[in-house]
């Protein structure tokens, strides 16, 4: 500030010395009294011209030096201590100033943080939201979701197999232009749930998957946000393994009472005939005794399947493999069927002995296969018809094959797949003969479990069926142990 | 002369113990070993009385049953049911179809005998009527 000072007062002292030199410049070159006056006077413009642009100059020098301090002191900031080197006026304009400046970053920190707590905000809602769409897609459940003008939001890979959309190709549609028509049923569910502000609702509903229908326990719930709807979620669970699941347990409650009851009837009827003397004569009360005998021996054997396949199940079964002909094996069985089919007038043949077939197996357990094969494929054969077994060997893949064929009712081809099921009956075929639906889900635990052979089955209906398993042939070292 | 009863199971050890039980307590017996069987000597044999198993080959006893009150020839005969699920048999559907009684198995000889006198001595009353 002293600076400029020195420097207005120079500049004066220089202005008023080029003034006054050229004053006496004009009064040498004026000469006479008129000349004079008139030189006087112009010395008087000249001096008052030289005053006013010396004050001109020092309040020129005096604005510029308060704007170049005002400009100081916006550099230095509030804390820099020098508003007294302001003229008083600027002091006002600069507190002024600085007070807006102040709210000016106050509220641009404000801004800052509230941006900042937005981009969390968002970064933490767009990881939930991936969290989220993880979490639906790994779902077997179906999902959609449908926003609250019923168009379609979010829809899970099952959810698009049911509907049979591309998830991505749907979205923001129309949920009844995306699913389509057909669905009409499940669509109205959710448009009246929106409508109603269904918290949660919940509903069985049929969808046809494959050649067949799928039954799904449907919950739908409406999401409102702020008392307003925003969308409306469905979870479609399949149940209908589960229901097959309880049908089969019924019917395999249903099945095995009967069963169990049958032969303790007639042990039951046959010792109270015994008891209350009905049997005359000795050869009548051997026979009840046979009837009573075969009756629980028939008892236990259902017992012993059912307990079988629980054992197998639970890995609990104990297994004595050892070399075994499968030919030895299936003439003992053709044996014991052999009176069964005659009852029925069912002729029972096997193939050519076969000279290697050799296998390493649990002879009770693979007997037990064998003979239910046969006496399904006998049960399930009208009267007259034929039953074959067969062996062949393949030495090249190390296996042997056993195959029972049949002239029987055959298997629907919709069901065919499922006979190894346990519990599971043939429905067409249950008036032909009775049975618990365990006989070949045993053939499948011995076969596949036990000894890590495989089963199959083909069947045509009215024309007859062909069980078979196929097992891994001995080693020639297993079968030198023999 | 003897009261005539048909028996239908396709047990033949079951048919063969009430054959001799009522064969005993001098009543004649004819015998079936599944529904459609039964259904004919049902219709020809004209048996005073039906003893009938649930389920049976061919036709299941309720079918039986069914066809039976649908023929005039059947349609008043008594017919009891033996079966080893009497809890799918409720009294209900017993007066529907029909059934005179229901005994469940393992049931007793004697009770089924005496079921069957009761039966034919009601069929003898209301005939007297």
């Amino acid at each position: 500030m002293r600076g400029q000072r020195s420097t207005i007062w120079i500049a004066t002292a220089v202005a008023i010395a080029s003034l006054m030199t050229a004053a006496v410049m004009e009064l040498q070159d004026a000469g006479g009294s008129s000349e004079w006056r008139a030189a006087l006077l112009r010395l008087v413009v000249y001096c008052a011209g030289a005053v006013g642009v010396i004050f001109l100059g020092v309040g020129y020098a005096r604005m510029a030096g308060a704007v170049t301090s005002m400009a100081a002191r916006l550099r230095s900031g509030p804390s820099s201590g020098c508003d007294h080197e302001l003229p008083p006026a600027f002091r006002g304009l600069m507190q002024t100033l600085d007070e807006r400046v102040a709210e000016g970053a106050e509220a641009t920190r404000r801004f800052q943080t509230e941006l900042k707590d937005l981009e969390i905000r968002s970064q933490l809602s767009e990881r939930e939201r991936r969290h989220t769409e993880a979490i639906l897609y790994s779902l077997r459940d179906a999902v959609i979701v449908i926003d609250g003008s019923d168009r379609l939001l979010m829809a899970n890979p099952p959810a698009a197999q049911i509907f049979g959309f591309d998830p991505e190709n749907v979205r923001h549609r129309p949920l009844a232009e995306a699913i389509g028509r057909t669905h009409a049923g499940f669509i109205e569910l959710l448009v009246q749930c929106r409508r109603n502000r269904t918290e949660a609702t919940k509903r069985e509903l049929e969808f046809p998957q494959g050649d067949r229908s799928h039954t799904y326990e449907t919950i739908v719930s409406c999401v409102q946000t702020d008392g307003k709807v925003s969308g409306v979620v469905a979870v479609l669970h399949d149940v209908t393994r589960e229901k097959e699941i309880s049908q089969m347990k019924n019917d395999f409650v249903s099945h095995v009472s009967h069963e169990l009851k049958t032969p303790l009837a007639s042990i039951m009827a046959y010792s109270e005939m015994l008891a209350d003397g009905e049997a005359d004569d000795e050869e009548t009360r051997k026979e009840f005794y046979s009837v009573i005998q075969s009756q629980a021996q028939r008892l236990s054997r259902l017992i012993e399947d059912i307990l079988n396949v629980s054992r197998i199940e639970s890995g609990l079964i104990k297994v004595h493999k050892e070399p075994a002909s499968l030919t030895i094996l299936i003439e003992d069985q053709m044996q014991m069927i052999r009176s069964y089919a005659e009852e029925k007038n069912i002729t029972v043949t096997a193939g050519r002995a076969i000279v290697y077939d050799q296998v390493q197996i649990d002879k009770d357990m693979i007997s037990q296969v064998i003979i239910n094969l046969l006496s399904n494929a006998v049960k399930y054969t009208p009267a007259g018809g034929r039953v074959t077994i067969g062996t062949e060997v393949n030495g090249a893949a190390g296996l042997v094959r056993v195959t029972v064929s049949d002239t029987g009712v055959g298997i629907p081809e919709n069901e065919v797949n499922r006979v190894f099921d346990k519990f599971y009956r043939v429905a067409a075929n249950n008036k032909q003969a009775k049975g618990t639906g365990l006989g070949l889900n045993l053939v499948k635990q011995i076969v596949e479990k036990v000894h890590g052979g495989r089963v199959f089955v083909t069947s045509t209906v009215g024309v007859g069926s062909t069980f078979g398993f196929e097992l891994p042939l001995a080693t020639a070292r297993q079968a030198a142990l023999v | 002369m003897a009261n005539k009863v048909l028996v239908a199971d396709d047990e033949l050890h079951i048919i063969h113990v009430v054959a001799i039980k009522l064969r005993n307590n001098g009543y004649e017996v004819i015998t079936a070993s599944n529904g459609a069987e039964a259904y004919e000597l049902a219709c020809h044999e004209n048996p005073d009385i039906v003893v009938t198993d649930y389920q049976m080959p061919l036709l299941t006893g309720i079918e039986l049953i069914e066809k039976m009150r649908g023929d005039d020839r059947t349609r008043s005969t008594p017919v009891i049911l033996l079966t080893a699920r009497s809890f799918a048999i409720t009294e209900e559907m017993q007066q529907q179809l029909g059934v005179s009684a229901c005994l469940s198995k393992p049931f007793s000889p004697k009770e089924l005998l005496k079921t069957i006198q009761d039966l034919l001595y009601q069929k003898e009353l209301v005939a007297q009527s």
